[in-house]
């Protein structure tokens, strides 16, 4: 029988392990990408999961009169995708509705 | 000088003497010129040696100094062989000819000399002009230390000033306050065809900010959310459309957080990794902080989804 105690704990063993933490860093990352032309996307990554993400983009779509859907990530979870440059409204909405402080969202982009 | 020659004889005999008991004075540091002086009146019994010790304590002012000088330098001569110690006080005792205000500031800057002068003698005597130009900037520093000739504690405010003053004498950059600025150049971003963009002076940014190219390439990718590469005239091309505003956005944003200390806004920083993380160490105020790491998170299919279907399959 060991003793626990005793035992040698590295502990940074989780932080070299993974670099999952983007979900734990408790940060909702807005990002823009630019598609085909002038058309571009919002991603917002980092929205706890215990959210319906399915609910939250069908009040968005309503709410910015634009496309979206929700797409299933390995690493990331659930990522919210919307058409168009929706940096502005979504970080006013999320404030708005309470889903995340201002402090917690980073916005990323030109 | 000429008058000093007369004293040169008995004051040598009192330096000699002096040889033996001054050190102990001398490194007992700031207060014993001071504390010296009751004991002196009292102890009349003790030896003329010590008596006359006391006084080149005390009497530091222009009199004994002036003594002092052509002397010195005589005894300096004769002492060469052993007596390292004995010679830096000497010269520290000798130094501040020309200011008879603060005793104790003169010590303690005996202290520093003794350091420095134990060194190379002969030194001693080239570098004399020049010690004796600091030490008139020291000595006038030292005037702001108003408990220099006391007994009393300092206080708190005297300190912090002192301490001030101090800063700035280093430091005259800082007078004003003014703020180290940071000039760049703006960035050259040109159209390529229809689907990418050229950042021509991309190495040029890199090296004005101290960073590595492939660091701030990592970050402007992430951040735009698009791809790139350097090309064969060291340009950055990037895929997708940008505005010199847009990238110049981003170029900011990167300055704010891997160049410019986080505490003290100074560009003087040095990036370096350490594990899994960045750390950005300042060269100003020292202070030493982990900045975020880039990623690019996730990213969006865009594109030809049969493209990559037929990639993928
Ligand atoms: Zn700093």
């Amino acid at each position: 029988m060991s003793i626990q105690n005793l035992n040698t704990r590295d502990p940074f063993a989780d932080a070299i392990k993974g670099n999952d933490d983007d979900i734990q860093d408790g940060l909702v990352h807005i990002r823009i990408q630019q598609r085909n032309g002038r058309k571009t996307l919002t991603t917002v990554q980092g929205l706890s999961a215990e959210y319906d993400l399915k609910k939250i983009v069908r009040s968005c779509k309503k709410e910015f009169a634009c496309n979206g859907t929700v797409i299933e990530h390995p690493e990331y979870g659930e990522v919210l995708q919307l058409q168009g440059d929706q940096r502005e409204n979504i970080c006013q909405w999320l404030t708005k509705v309470g889903l995340a402080k201002p402090d917690q969202l980073k916005v990323h982009g030109f | 000088m000429d008058a000093e020659d007369g004293f040169d004889p008995t004051l040598l005999k009192k330096k000699k003497k002096k040889k033996t008991t001054f050190d102990l004075d001398a490194a007992l540091g700031l207060d014993d010129g001071k504390k010296e002086e009751p004991k002196d009146d009292e102890a009349d019994d003790t030896a003329t040696a010590e008596v006359e010790d006391n006084l080149d304590l005390e009497s530091f002012g222009k009199k004994k100094k002036k003594k002092k000088k052509p002397f010195n330098l005589d005894e300096l001569e004769n002492a060469l062989p052993g007596e390292g110690d004995d010679i830096a006080n000497i010269v520290a005792t000798e130094e501040p000819e020309e200011e008879e205000i603060n005793l104790d500031m003169d010590f303690s800057m005996a202290k520093k000399k003794k350091k420095s002068k134990k060194k190379d003698l002969d030194e001693l005597f080239a570098d004399k002009l020049e010690d004796e130009r600091n030490e008139d900037k020291e000595n006038f520093e030292g005037n702001t230390t108003t408990w220099a000739g006391s007994d009393r504690d300092y206080t708190y405010d005297e300190l912090l000033k002192r301490v001030f003053e101090i800063i700035l004498d280093k430091n005259p950059d800082m007078a004003a306050g003014r703020k180290p600025k940071f000039v760049m150049r703006p960035p050259q971003v040109l159209r390529v065809g229809t689907k990418k963009t050229s950042f021509a002076n991309f190495m040029d940014i890199a090296k004005t900010l101290h960073r590595l190219p492939k660091h701030l390439l990592d970050f402007l990718l992430a951040e735009l959310g698009t791809s790139g590469s350097m090309d064969g005239n060291q340009q950055l091309i990037i895929k997708g459309r940008f505005q010199p505003k847009q990238i110049e956005n981003v170029l900011r944003r990167y300055i704010k957080e891997y160049v410019t200390c986080h505490t003290c806004r100074s560009p003087e920083t040095i990036l370096q990794k350490d594990t899994r993380l960045f750390f950005l160490q300042c060269e100003s105020c020292g202070s030493r902080c982990s900045v975020a790491s880039i990623k690019s998170g996730f990213q969006a299919v865009t594109g030809k989804r049969a493209a990559i279907r037929a990639k993928t399959t």
